[in-house]
């Protein structure tokens, strides 16, 4: 125990701590500039300045620790005039420009001066001039505010882990620059903007167009972009979102965003926004009142349910909207139409490679913590660049390997390249038996536990690849033993899986040896979201094959409670993937398709077909917040509110429930409404008589019916302590049952001449919604072909230069940009640019066993366009 | 050897990467005279270290340019003890005779000139360094003569 006295109080410290820290515990506030909750101490600009008796001088308590018997003082005479010194320096070169500055009113150098002085310098020379940057489209900024606390290079450097920024010069000229001195060409989290305490480093998004204290309100939410569920702050004036901002002491993500959550929103104010219903009359939408389109689908609905029986009848739910949302949809689908035929997006990778791994491994193997993983000492990262689609996530990974942790990749790390011990890059499609070879390495030698027995059966019949197997993946025996010896030293170790693994021939394989090796390693396993809340979307049944609470709709046990809880019927067998309802729309046995808050014409491969597919029904029905390519072909389109206009509540990766809340409202809101409203109100047509007047109605239900879910009240949402398992029953005891494909042979890996078109996961933009954020495409305004020096050198393609891709389904023109660490063999396109969407020429069908999707016929011809 | 494989041997000798740092922009500096871009580019990935951290490093240090410089690079004292034994005619005199303007380089890419403080040779001034090589007790008479020698 460290007893110190601060100012006359006695203070009792367990561990030692910095002063700074023990006396904010006494409820003293000592000012800082460059100290930074989170960062690491600097301890450079000496505003913190106190007096400790016996020490001959003035202390920087921000990084002197306490020791026992210390007495401290805070405020005396000498330490403001030291503090009122500090500021006059500061003062010699700061423009003093805060009439014009955005940052007045939260400007900590305002707020010091103000309270410590001077009133006036005595520097009479001029001040040193640096021109403001507009380099950037999104961050401007003005290093003459400078006062070079270092803050925003230490977040950068020891948070972000993105090394972009830097003290360049010395003396007065010191400026915090890029390496480009112009463009920041970096990650744009704009976690520098957070700590900069002047205005220095600023958002141009809202650039003079607000004062800190013309906001009116802060909304508590989390983002609406993907499966991390990151914790954020709107801040409010009237109807617009003046600004997306973290708080430190607000969710796990503990004051970090990535460029999306913090940059990203505008897409909500976007003028393409619907406002009222459409219908399709002689062949174009038309605007129609909210009667006739809910009276139109609730007849046609009923029509066609009649006609040709409920199971002709299907939906696609969202992992963008909300559990409500979906638990609506699910509800209205199978207990009000009578069909099991509901599925979404999700079916691509996340859901069957979860449904998958619990079958494997039991309910809840992929709820891991996020913020556990800087702590593990490894960490396997497979299937995508987490640092792209989770970047918060990533940056976790980063920190594990800051931490001295081991993150091995395998295929190209991406933003993780500067934090893998190494990467194993396999030929294209060979990556199933570098695993096998792997998980063969794992076993030599070590007795089997006997935890899992299915497992083990299985893992003693699985084929382990030969060196000479090895020759066709690139990767020499000796990586393979040093991958396997660092796994199986790994004490607390992660195996993070993202999609491109899963959506692939013999997916279920790769997925069985992934699994295996965290099994034999005893790693958490994580599963990279590409949606806010795929997991809710599960969780709230809308898969064809589970009702919510992920029971097995099959289990007459399962269903027969629920429909108990509801007095409604559900159908006995499982209904349609995704897929299935693609196909049966194809050949006609689907007939009506109720589409929320999706796009299949862009997000799943072979869009022609999907079309043609879709083309099929007898009605299609979109709700979305955007007149989207599938809203363009539907036969009745239904505005919904967007992420920032609704109450509800989102599950992320982890799954961790959470609260997603109203920002928006009243007139200038968009004149959508909440989707489960609109699906609750074409239920009522269907004589379904629960009324739901709030959300909270349809969250209660949610309790009720899923035993997951059951006593997880809103309130404890709000509290953040919603993490899995809540105080509900996970499903036990039905895991074992598994099939994996080809466990006794290996793929048949066969050069390609013609290189494979890859998706690529930008971190600038994620789909649908990014493509309407100007500021994500001021970033990133144009899609691009990325491909290897190699390549480019036989193809004689410089950087920039355009290129035509080809195959049988299509022709896309457009630029190169060159990339080393794209592998020899691929080229990636980015699917999230209208018009240029690299889904319309890859082709697919579904894997056998998991059912995902399965990308096939996807190489190109790559050409250079002569102009 | 390329400057890229001379600067991977260099990191041998030093405990970690961010060490060898200073050293390796000496040998990018010597390789072209000053520190482009593309200079600082190749230290970063032959050390492979952040791009922004090595140009704050290099900019940091007064000993490495920014800009191209002459074949040669005169660092005159003019602090104190220079100034008063008259470093100061000595700039005057570079100006008329080679028309060398501080800061500045020579139209054939001679010599470039940087001012200096105090070069720790008070007890010789006015002193310079000429590349590495130091020179004391500077005349009008004698910085014709030594700098003849620098082609
Ligand atoms: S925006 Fe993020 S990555 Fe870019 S300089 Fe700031 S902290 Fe670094
Ligand atoms: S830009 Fe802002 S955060 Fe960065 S050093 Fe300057 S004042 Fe500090
Ligand atoms: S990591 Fe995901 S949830 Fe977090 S801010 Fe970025 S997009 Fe939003
Ligand atoms: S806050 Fe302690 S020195 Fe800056
Ligand atoms: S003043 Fe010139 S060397 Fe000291």
């Amino acid at each position: 125990m460290i007893k110190v006295t601060i100012d006359g109080r006695d203070v009792e410290l367990e561990n030692p701590v910095t002063v700074l820290e023990a006396a904010k515990q006494a409820g003293i506030i000592i000012p800082t500039l460059c100290y930074f909750e989170g960062l690491t101490p600097f301890g450079g600009c000496r505003l913190c300045l106190v007096e400790v008796e016996k020490l001959p001088k003035l202390q920087t308590s921000c990084t002197l620790m306490t020791a026992d018997g210390m007495v401290v003082r805070t405020e005396t005479d000498q330490i403001k005039a030291a503090r009122r010194s500090v500021l006059e320096f500061l003062l010699i070169n700061h423009p003093l420009d805060c009439p014009f500055c955005d940052k007045a009113g939260e400007c900590d150098l305002q707020d010091l001066v103000a309270r410590y002085g001077p009133e006036a310098g005595r520097f009479a020379e001029g001040k040193r001039r640096h021109p403001e940057s507009f380099d950037d489209p999104i961050i401007v900024r003005n290093m003459e505010r400078c006062v070079l606390c270092t803050r925003c290079v230490r977040m950068c450097n020891d948070l972000q882990a993105s090394y972009s920024i830097s003290v360049t010069g010395r003396g007065s000229h010191s400026f915090v620059e890029p390496f480009s001195g112009g463009k920041y060409n970096c990650e744009y989290c704009g976690n520098c903007l957070t700590v900069c305490p002047v205005g220095a480093i600023m958002s141009r998004l809202h650039r003079h167009t607000y004062r800190p204290w013309f906001v009116e309100k802060e909304i508590e939410t989390v983002c609406g972009f993907c499966g991390v569920g990151c914790s954020m702050v709107l801040q409010m004036r009237e109807n617009s979102i003046i600004r997306a901002i973290p708080r430190a002491e607000v969710g796990f993500n503990k004051g970090l965003l990535c460029v999306r959550g913090r940059f990203g929103y505008e897409y909500v104010e976007s003028e393409a926004q619907l406002t009222t219903p459409l219908m399709r009359v002689d062949g174009e939408l038309k605007q129609v009142s909210w009667e006739e389109a809910i009276t139109f689908i609730a007849r046609r609905l009923k029509e066609i349910k009649d006609a040709f029986g409920g199971r002709a009848i299907g939906a696609i739910a969202s992992g963008r909207c909300t559990n409500e949302d979906n638990y609506m949809l699910q509800k209205f689908i199978r207990f009000v139409i009578g069909s099991n035929n509901i599925d979404s997006s999700a079916r691509n990778y996340y859901a069957p490679a979860e449904t998958y791994l619990e079958s494997i491994f039991g309910q809840g193997i992929t709820a891991n913590l996020i913020s556990g993983i800087a702590n593990s000492d490894g960490v396997l990262v497979v299937g995508g660049d987490p640092t792209a689609i989770n970047p918060i996530l990533g940056l976790q990974i980063r920190a594990s390997w800051r931490s001295g942790g081991k993150v091995i990749a395998l295929g190209a790390p991406g933003g993780l390249k500067r934090f893998v011990a190494y990467e194993l890059m396999p030929t294209p499609y060979s990556e199933e038996i570098v695993l096998s070879a792997i998980v063969g390495r794992l076993l030599k030698g070590k007795a089997l536990s006997g935890e899992n027995t299915a497992v083990e059966a299985k893992l003693r019949s699985l084929r382990i690849p030969s060196d000479e197997d090895m020759e066709v993946t690139g990767i020499s025996p000796e990586d393979i033993a040093r991958a396997s010896d660092d796994l199986a030293g790994m004490a607390t170790s992660v195996v993070v899986i993202g999609p491109d693994i899963i959506q692939r021939e013999r997916a279920s394989k790769n997925l069985f040896l992934l699994g295996a090796i965290a099994y034999l390693i005893n790693a958490r396993i994580f599963l990279l979201s590409e949606r806010p809340n795929y997991q809710g979307v599960m969780d709230m049944g809308c898969l064809p094959d589970f009702l919510p609470g992920g029971r097995p709709v099959e289990l007459e046990m399962f269903r027969h409670k629920i429909e108990d809880a509801l007095g409604m019927k559900a159908p006995e067998d499982r209904g349609l993937t995704l897929f299935e309802m693609i196909n049966e729309a194809e050949t006609g046995g689907l007939k009506a398709l109720y589409v929320m808050g999706e796009n299949p014409l862009f997000n799943i491969p072979d869009s022609a077909r999907v079309k043609k597919a879709l083309g099929n029904l007898e009605l299609l029905v979109v709700q979305d917040i955007h007149l989207t390519e599938t809203a363009g072909i539907a036969d009745v389109v239904l505005p919904a509110t967007a992420w920032p206009e609704k109450e509800g509540t989102f599950t992320n990766l982890e799954r961790r429930v959470q609260r997603v809340r109203k920002a928006r409202r009243g007139k200038l809101a968009s004149y959508g409404r909440d989707d489960w409203k609109i699906i609750a109100d074409i239920a009522e047509r269907f004589g379904m008589t629960r009324k739901y007047h709030r959300v909270e109605d349809v969250w209660e239900e949610i309790m009720h019916v899923s035993a997951l879910h059951a006593g997880l009240g809103y309130e404890d949402i709000a509290d953040g302590k919603a993490v899995w398992p809540y105080s509900g029953e996970p499903l036990r005891g039905m895991e074992g049952d598994f099939s994996v494909e080809g466990l006794e042979d290996l793929p048949h890996v066969q050069d390609s001449e013609k290189p494979y078109l890859m998706i690529e996961r930008s971190l600038y933009h994620s789909g649908t919604f990014s493509r309407r954020s100007k500021a994500l495409l001021s970033i990133y305004p144009e899609p691009y072909l990325m491909i290897n020096p190699v390549l480019s050198e036989r193809l004689g393609l410089a950087e920039g230069e355009k290129a035509r891709i080809s195959n049988e389904r299509g022709v896309l023109e457009l630029k190169v940009k060159l990339n080393k660490d794209v592998p020899d063999g691929q080229v990636l396109l980015s699917n999230t640019f209208e018009g240029f969407g690299a889904m319309g020429l890859i082709g697919f069908s579904t894997g056998p066993v998991i059912g995902s999707l399965y990308i096939r016929d996807n190489t190109v011809r790559v050409e250079k366009v002569l102009v | 050897m390329d400057i890229f494989e001379e600067i991977r041997a260099l990191t041998e000798k030093y405990p970690d990467r961010r060490g060898a740092l200073l050293p390796a922009l000496y040998i990018a500096q010597e390789d072209a005279g000053w520190l482009s871009q593309e200079a600082l580019e190749r230290v970063s990935s032959a050390l492979n270290l952040p791009q922004a951290t090595v140009k704050g490093v290099a900019t940091f240090y007064s000993m490495y340019k920014h800009r191209p410089m002459g074949r040669h690079l005169i660092q005159l004292c003019t602090n104190v003890a220079c100034m008063i034994m008259g470093a100061e005619s000595l700039v005057d005199f570079l100006k008329g005779k080679y028309g060398l303007e501080p800061g500045g380089t020579t139209g054939d890419g001679r010599f470039s000139l940087v001012i200096m403080e105090c070069i720790g040779a008070c007890d010789r001034a006015p002193a310079m360094l000429v590349d590495t090589d130091f020179h004391s007790d500077l005349t009008e008479g004698n910085i014709v003569e030594i700098l003849e020698e620098y082609e």
